[in-house]
């Protein structure tokens, strides 16, 4: 079934940085009045996942939603600081499913109250496979994981905010062939923009 | 015949690309033998040796044959009672007279060593540029009069190239070249994945999918004119796994615009959009049937992936496959009785053919991780792209479950083939 894990990473050990959205509040300009109880007692919770942040890239939004020149300012300085802080958010799922359980909605809708939180910031959430079956029904299946999460979003409005893309099977984080590297290949990465 | 030729293979730059190596990995037990005697050659010795040789490499890749030289010139005196004791069937003889500097006549004779009969003759004038071409032509053509079918040799294909550039970074390549990998040229180049890539039945376009802007588009480019590469509207979503109408008039295509993964028809001069599905599952993977009266997709929409076959003019949708739990990428035979797919054995994928009458499903390779499998254009192979020693490569295999040959790229991975229809 859907699993969040914490994994570590040759960037988590040089620049510790652990990647959950109660740490998301602290790289981008914190707003510690706005962090609930409930969002503070998750704080220990192994959550959300940090891999290689080489991978992070800053990709222009496209979607319909427009911003403002200020907004888009200091929505760029929040995606820096989030990048320089190697900060990675992921979802994995399980084999063929794109469904999302109690536990991982509970963070899905974390980052739902992070944006509500931070107006000026759109999400790009990008949806994978692993290499197992056919190519273009794995590139549908991604799209299906992004939008499940997206769905979720959309229930607190934030679906103009939203952008979502499938990759498919076509970059692994883990270019292995065996069931460890397919559970970490088989996700959805939350980037913020 | 000559001036287009040589007008078709102008557009072929000088440029020099990694050419597949090919490796041919069995032949069938009771392969036919044939013997392909070298060339009389007045002129350049070597292009005599050119056409002996890939019509001996063309004959022994089709997995049909067991083509062999002879260690003399054998000229029309015909030694049958000599060829009859080495179990020779048949013996192809040529000569090639280089006329000028760039011109040559070529003949050709194909006797049978039992009857002692000329199955095939045929003589005419080429440029130099045109040799590889017409080879094909002629093996195609000696192939036709021993087995009264079609050859796939004067063909092309596609496929994509993956190398790894450092840091993560890969270039991804769409490639094109004649059957025998020979010819390669890339038509495109991107930092970004490239699927899908499908020849129209007219062979001067290539559909295919690339991720350039951040998403799966559907393109359509013209690799032999200078012609913009064209993109296909798009919407919101995905829009991936293209496959042509065999009237080349349209596409068949997979689109999310309504978050739902649906296939559609997109009629290129029209610019008309049909759906041809409508589910809330994943409907992907169409492909025509060569009459285009059906499509063959995959769907989940069993809870199983498997494949289904839309009849176009009834509108009605039948499941297909039922052995197995996962089923997926349908193509359909040249004569529409049969689909290649991709079939989960255990935690393996693995190419199998499915007779669409009786419902039985031959599994035909014993590999890990198959896909992307399509037919050549006589029917007579599959070509399917999987993992060896940990790498992509393209494996062929005949549609009597002999593995043929194998197609692997020194400079990194080979995916996703696409076998062209006949030349014109």
């Amino acid at each position: 079934m859907l699993k969040i894990t914490l994994l570590t990473s040759a960037v988590l050990l040089l620049s510790s940085c652990t990647s959950s959205v109660e740490e998301l509040y602290q790289k981008v300009s914190p707003r510690s009045a706005l962090i609930t109880e409930e969002e503070n007692a998750a704080v220990n919770q192994e959550s959300i996942i940090a891999v290689d942040s080489s991978s992070f890239q800053s990709q222009e939004f496209k979607g319909s939603h427009t911003r403002t020149a200020a907004q888009n300012s200091a929505a760029r300085m929040i995606v820096a600081q989030l990048k320089n802080s190697g900060t990675k958010f992921v979802l994995n799922f399980s084999y063929d499913g794109s469904e999302i359980d109690e536990a991982a909605t509970q963070e899905v809708i974390k980052h739902a109250n992070f944006m509500r939180d931070n107006p000026t910031l759109d999400l790009r959430l990008e949806g994978h496979a692993d290499e197992r079956g056919t190519r273009e029904y794995n590139l549908a299946l991604g799209e299906n994981r992004a939008l499940a999460v997206k769905e979720i979003l959309g229930l607190y409005d934030l679906s103009s905010r939203v952008k979502v893309v499938s990759f498919g099977e076509e970059n692994p984080v883990v270019q292995l062939h065996d069931e460890s590297a397919w559970q970490q290949n088989r996700r959805v990465e939350f980037i913020y923009q | 015949m000559i001036r287009f030729i040589v007008a078709f293979l102008t557009f072929y730059s000088a440029t020099a690309f990694a050419i597949l190596e090919v490796t041919i990995l069995k032949k069938a037990e009771n392969a036919f033998p044939i013997v392909i005697s070298p060339f009389l050659v007045k002129g350049d010795a070597k292009q005599g040796e050119l056409i002996a040789n890939i019509m001996r490499d063309n004959f022994n890749r089709s997995g049909e044959f067991s083509a062999s030289s002879a260690d003399y010139i054998i000229t029309s005196q015909v030694d049958f009672d000599k060829w009859q004791a080495k179990k020779a069937e048949a013996i192809v003889i040529g000569k090639l007279e280089q006329v000028s500097k760039k011109i040559f006549n070529v003949e050709i004779e194909l006797l049978d060593v039992y009857s002692r009969k000329t199955l095939y003759a045929k003589k005419f004038a080429v440029h130099n540029s045109g040799i590889r071409r017409i080879t094909h032509y002629l093996s195609d053509q000696i192939y036709f009069a021993l087995l009264g079918e079609k050859g796939s040799f004067d063909t092309r294909l596609a496929y994509v190239t993956v190398a790894n550039k450092g840091q993560g970074k890969r270039e991804y390549r769409l490639e094109i070249s004649d059957s025998d990998a020979q010819n390669p040229q890339t038509i495109l180049r991107a930092a970004s994945p490239i699927l899908s890539p499908a020849w129209s039945p007219d062979q001067n376009k290539i559909a295919y999918v690339s991720f350039k802007n951040g998403q799966s588009e559907v393109f359509i480019q013209y690799p032999f004119v200078r012609r913009k590469t064209q993109k296909l509207p798009y919407f919101d979503g995905i829009a991936s796994a293209p496959a042509w109408h065999p009237n080349g008039e349209s596409i068949v295509l997979t689109l999310s615009k309504d978050g739902n993964k649906d296939i559609y028809s997109y009629h290129l001069k029209d610019e008309k959009l049909t759906r041809l599905t409508s589910d809330v599952s994943i409907d992907t993977e169409a492909s025509y049937s060569a009459d285009g009266e059906r499509i063959a997709f995959t769907s989940n929409r069993s809870g199983q992936v498997q494949v289904y076959i839309k009849h176009l003019k009834t509108g009605k949708i039948n499941r297909a496959t039922f052995a197995g739990s996962y089923n997926a990428k349908a193509v359909f035979s040249p004569d529409g009785k049969s689909l290649a797919l991709v079939h989960r054995v255990d935690k393996d994928y693995r190419i199998a053919l499915l007779d669409i009458a009786t419902k039985d499903l031959m599994v035909m390779t014993q590999n890990k991780l198959d896909e992307s499998p399509f037919f050549s254009p006589n029917g007579s192979m599959i070509i399917f792209a999987t993992n060896k020693d940990d790498s992509g490569v393209l494996s062929v295999v005949s549609i009597l479950g002999q593995e043929t040959f194998e197609l692997v790229s020194k400079a990194g991975e080979v995916r996703e083939p696409n076998w062209s229809h006949y030349s014109k």
